[in-house]
């Protein structure tokens, strides 16, 4: 039941009305409101709101950025009500800005019923009343702007909720504007050839519509029918919205389920030509309207498959800038149980060439499980053959945990872990709280598990709320070792040796050698399968060379190592933290020794002799 | 086609060659690589001499032959030779100063070693010895070399982080099993060892000798002795008392790969070079030779003795075996350390068979059995290592066991995966000849490493008592 104004300006209760089912969006703009004379749905216009200025103009900022993680549910209640909100996330920008952070990924906070986390959008262009308005929105776009940090979001191109005005307008009114927005058919026969991925909630694609009488096609769940990107004016409405947040600043978007937007008879409806024709239709709109916004492609696949979504190499990728690397997390954990490197060498030595305007985006953990299920008839690779074959890691690495969790709050493998991250090809993606060792609590839902509240201070609620400790969302973690008296960003920011400070450090050092972002990979490889050793090289314009050299132990045992450096003979390598001076590297292979889990990072400096340089003083 | 040189062409190096021979009989026994440790050298005379680089620094192949008492076994030496600007070699290298030129063992001098690589790269012959590419090899030269340190038999040099020259220290005539066995095995395009990309041989007195193997060099490969240790230390170390197969250092899904891996080696090698039956007769001659190995051994090592009795009838199961059974060429001294995990999978290294083993002994047609048998057995010392020269400790023995049974299993899981029949199948010959290799091993660790002598003595008790 909901309150709105009709295209004849009095207001009245109407069960029927196409936003009928949108929730608390009564004193907002938002779709749905009136309808024009055709039919048409008046939607809201970015001219409608204020607009935040741009960040600097770098064309290639998200191949070096930090990116970070953050559920606006989770951050910080600006209002008391429990919730965290838009005003309070920006409240927090200072902190973000002193970590290092480069730029915030939101999962959706658009208007939705919240039956798929929000990822079940009702209105492309409101925000979910509980997190604020869409003039929040570009406060918080304004204040991380003038910070130099950048916000991007989730969109999900493919589906609908089945709330959004869109849905509501077609099921009732085939014949209207939205008639054909949707995947509508007659019988459930079509397409038989596209698996069910989420099979334990659905049993077909297809779902029966009483009110228009027809099956509406889904490959997710049956509240989220699929849009029909057959139909010119859905691909066009579909740029409009991003165009709605663009004009208002946003620095791009992730976006969700892309290998699905197009159905094709005899094909299993994934990756399919026409899905890759319309995102370089999206690119190029971006490249010509949004210069320097990205797009960031959600395509759980294998990486020989997510490259395709960088598009054209011959351009430098003419499709989504950057797309997350899946199945590298998991073998970072399998690695380090392991101890063993190959799993990590594997999956990148199966990484293909990305085109030179693309990047990686990889993650330790995120608001999601993980599960090696990635896809089921890749047969081609060796990779998924045989590690699904080993149970226990399956089952211990597809679970929904926070990392420190994970790593049994082990200090040493926290710090290893995050090395890598921060080392390894392609832009890292902390997780909200990650950076302060944060537990989880497995007694809530699964996917709530890893949504707790920031820990902020030992104060009430965690320092997140003023309000009632019986209002807020979820219970701040509260256990002794994760508890917000002990695991808290004022804490840790108060001490030096703190796993915060640990990792800012960590960020700063990353950013002071552009190698990490941009530089090749080379896998050393070397006798110790438990060391994992790695180059980044990146070349500079000038011809010379900036080399930064990672050697991980992944044994918690210590561990020798000799590596093949030939290649370097006569630099020295200077470790990244301290600026300390090892051996000079020789024609034999450099010996190192590491604690266990531990780890260097070096530059491989050509330097003159220490003693002609004190020499000098 | 240029014949053999005759000595006397390279006269110049006649009178440092001869004193080299008076050095070389103190010299020699201190190299690793010599097989003869266990006598006196009585004489060390030069069957070939060949300059590869000429004036100083020179740098002179040299063929020998070392008479110890009845045995006269030959020997490939590397000798670099200066008057100035002696490399920075280590002790052990040095071999003296003959006619004014400091002679030292040259496979650590860069500088020299270089040339190799050339040569083969180029095609050239100098004196009897023939440097070849393997055809379709292309190689990139101009590369500086670094042997590597954990090679016991024979040196072999790494190339940058691109090839391998294998330098074969004790020769036997003929052409290098390792050489003909890697290079059928790359016609069929086996994924499953390093690529052959080129080799050095020669003649000397009318007979063929390989003298060297140039490979491809896997800087991203791990052994799988060292693999297997990793699994072993992390199940010692682990307190919390959970069994292999639910600690996250599991090998077992390795093990099976590798195990995979052997049996399509196996599969290639008898597609390449057939494969025969043997027949009654010949089992009855192995039994023999495992009993008469047995008896040998057992009057030497007197911690045999309360197994031999039963040992014998174990052998003696083979001469009853049905016949005939398949046999082939196989690897032959196969184990973890002979193996490599890349990340393409497993390799397999080293075709030349057991190094204390006869020419003939190494060529002659194995039952593949031999290296399924050879590899369980490395599964066993793997497991045990580290309970070597420690008090018996009942708990950490039960845990090597579940080890060793968990992988080895595993190994025979996918070897008959990959080859369609499991080798447990044939339960006597495999006991048989797992036993043969343990019954081998105590007669090693007696005489080399007497801490490590409970491992097969331990095997042997508990593959008796397992197979009644």
């Amino acid at each position: 039941m909901t309150t709105l104004q009709n295209p004849r300006g009095d207001r009245m209760h109407d069960d029927t009305a196409p936003d009928s089912e949108l929730v608390g969006l009564e004193d907002t703009p938002h779709t749905g409101e009136s309808i024009a004379d055709d039919g048409t749905l008046v939607e809201p216009q970015a001219g409608d709101f204020a607009h935040a200025k741009q960040a600097p103009d770098d064309p290639e900022w998200f191949k070096r950025a930090v990116f970070y993680e953050v559920l606006v549910r989770a951050f910080a209640d600006s209002d008391g009500d429990g919730t965290g909100d838009l005003r309070g996330l920006a409240s927090k920008l200072d902190y973000l800005e002193w970590l290092g952070v480069d730029c915030l990924w939101l999962p959706p906070f658009y208007a939705s019923p919240l039956r798929d986390g929000g990822y079940d959008i009702s209105d492309f262009r409101a925000v979910l009343p509980e997190f604020g308005t869409v003039d929040d929105f570009v406060y918080l776009l304004e204040e991380a702007h003038r910070r130099g940090i950048r916000v991007i979001t989730d969109l999900v191109l493919n589906h609908t909720s089945d709330a959004h005005p869109w849905f509501q307008a077609s099921r009732q009114d085939p014949d209207g504007p939205y008639g054909d927005f949707y995947v509508w058919a007659d019988d459930d026969s079509g397409y038989p050839d596209a698996r069910i991925i989420f099979v334990d909630t659905e049993t077909s694609n297809w779902t029966y519509d009483p009110v228009r009488g027809q099956f509406f096609w889904h490959r997710f769940f049956s509240h989220q029918p699929d849009l029909n990107f057959e139909n010119e004016d859905v691909q066009e409405a579909m740029l409009d919205v991003m165009r709605f947040w663009l004009d208002l600043g946003i620095d791009g978007f992730r976006l969700d389920a892309v290998p699905y937007l197009f159905e094709e008879e005899g094909t299993n409806c994934e990756n399919l030509p026409r899905t890759h024709d319309y995102l370089k239709r999206v690119r190029a709109t971006i490249d010509r309207e949004y210069p320097g916004r990205v797009l960031l492609a959600e395509a759980n696949q294998w990486p020989s498959d997510v490259v395709e979504y960088f598009g054209d190499p011959k351009v430098g990728g003419d499709e989504c800038h950057m797309a997350f690397h899946f199945p590298l997390m998991p073998r970072l954990f399998m690695a380090v149980r392991r101890e063993s490197r190959f799993p990590i060498s594997e999956i990148l030595a199966q990484t293909p060439e990305i085109p030179g305007g693309a990047q990686w985006g990889i993650f330790l953990r995120n608001h999601d499980e993980l599960t090696l299920e990635m896809v089921t008839d890749d047969e081609r690779d060796y990779m998924y053959r045989e590690y699904a074959t080993d149970p226990r890691m399956k089952a211990n690495i597809g679970i929904r945990r926070r990392l420190a969790p994970l790593l049994g709050n082990d200090r040493d493998q926290l710090e290893l872990f995050t090395a890598m991250l921060l080392s390894l090809p392609g832009s890292p993606v902390l997780y909200y709280g990650d950076e302060i060792g944060m537990g989880d609590n497995i007694w809530l839902g699964d996917r709530d598990a890893v949504r707790t509240p920031m820990q902020w201070s030992p104060d009430r609620n965690a320092g997140f709320s003023r309000s009632d400790p019986g209002r807020v969302y979820l219970p701040p973690i509260m256990d002794a070792v994760y508890g917000y008296e002990a695991i808290n960003v004022e804490a840790q920011a108060a001490n030096d040796a703190s796993l915060l400070n640990w990792t800012r450090r960590m960020i700063q050092v990353r950013k002071q050698h552009a190698a990490f972002g941009e530089g090749e990979f080379v896998d050393l490889g070397g006798s110790n399968p438990s060391v994992l050793a790695y180059k980044r090289v990146l070349r500079r314009e000038d011809g010379d060379e900036d080399v930064v050299l990672c050697v991980n132990n992944l044994s918690r045992f210590p561990q020798p190592v000799e590596l093949e450096l030939g290649e370097h003979e006569g630099a020295t390598p200077v470790e990244l933290t301290g600026s300390v001076r090892f051996p000079r590297i020789g024609e034999l292979p450099y010996l190192l020794t590491l604690p266990g889990y531990g780890f260097y990072w070096f530059q491989l400096a050509e330097l003159e002799d220490e003693s002609e340089r004190r020499s000098m003083t | 086609m240029s014949g053999p040189v005759e000595t006397e062409e390279v006269g110049p190096h006649d009178e440092l060659v001869e004193q080299l021979t008076e050095t070389l009989p103190e010299w020699l026994p201190t190299q690793r690589w010599f097989g003869g440790k266990d006598r006196d050298v009585s004489a060390v005379r030069a069957l070939s001499w060949t300059p590869l680089l000429d004036g100083d620094p020179l740098l002179l192949h040299v063929v020998v032959e070392v008479e110890q008492a009845d045995r006269a076994e030959r020997y490939q030496l590397l000798v670099g030779s200066r008057q100035h600007q002696v490399p920075d070699v280590p002790a052990s290298a040095s071999i003296g100063v003959e006619a004014g030129f400091t002679c030292y063992e040259a496979t650590g001098d860069a500088d020299l070693t270089s040339c190799l690589l050339d040569s083969i790269a180029g095609g050239v012959q100098i004196g009897h010895l023939r440097f070849e590419a393997e055809p379709d090899a292309e190689l990139d030269t101009g590369l500086r070399a670094h042997p590597i340190t954990t090679e016991q038999s024979n040196t072999s040099l790494v190339y940058g982080r691109q090839y391998i020259l294998k330098l074969f220290r004790k020769l036997t005539p003929g052409v290098n099993k390792d050489l003909l066995l890697h290079r059928a095995l790359w016609k069929l395009g086996s994924p499953h060892i390093a690529e052959p990309l080129g080799a050095i041989s020669g003649e000397i007195d009318g007979e063929e000798f390989t003298f060297g193997m140039l490979q491809r060099f896997m800087p991203d490969a791990a052994d799988g002795w060292v693999m297997a240790s990793t699994s072993v230390r992390d199940l010692m170390a682990d307190g919390s008392g959970l069994p292999p197969e639910e600690l996250g250092g599991d090998f077992a899904g390795e093990a099976y790969r590798l195990g995979k891996a052997v049996a399509n080696v196996h599969a290639d090698l008898a597609r390449a070079l057939g494969s025969q039956e043997a027949h009654a007769a010949e089992l009855e001659g192995s039994s023999a030779a495992m009993i008469e190995r047995l008896d040998r051994i057992a009057a030497e090592v007197p911690e045999l003795g309360p197994h031999v009795e039963r040992l014998r009838s174990a052998f003696r199961k083979v001469a009853d075996l049905p016949s005939p059974i398949t046999v082939q060429s196989v690897h032959g001294d196969l184990h973890l350390g002979q193996v490599l995990r890349t990340v393409q999978g497993w390799l397999l290294l080293d075709f030349e068979g057991e190094p204390a083993a006869t020419l003939a002994e190494r060529t002659a047609l194995r039952s593949p059995l031999r290296d399924v048998a050879g590899m369980l057995r490395s599964f066993d010392y793997a497991a045990h290592q580290l309970l070597v020269g420690q008090p018996h400790d009942e708990e950490q023995e039960e845990r090597a066991l579940s080890w060793a049974r968990r992988n080895r299993s595993a190994f025979c899981d996918g070897y008959g995966k990959a080859s369609g029949a499991d080798p447990r199948e044939q339960a006597d010959l495999l006991l048989a000849l797992e036993l043969d290799k343990a019954v081998y091993e105590v007669a090693y660790e007696h005489a080399n490493r007497p801490d490590w002598l409970t491992v097969p003595l331990s095997s042997i008790a508990r593959m008796l008592s397992e197979g009644e």
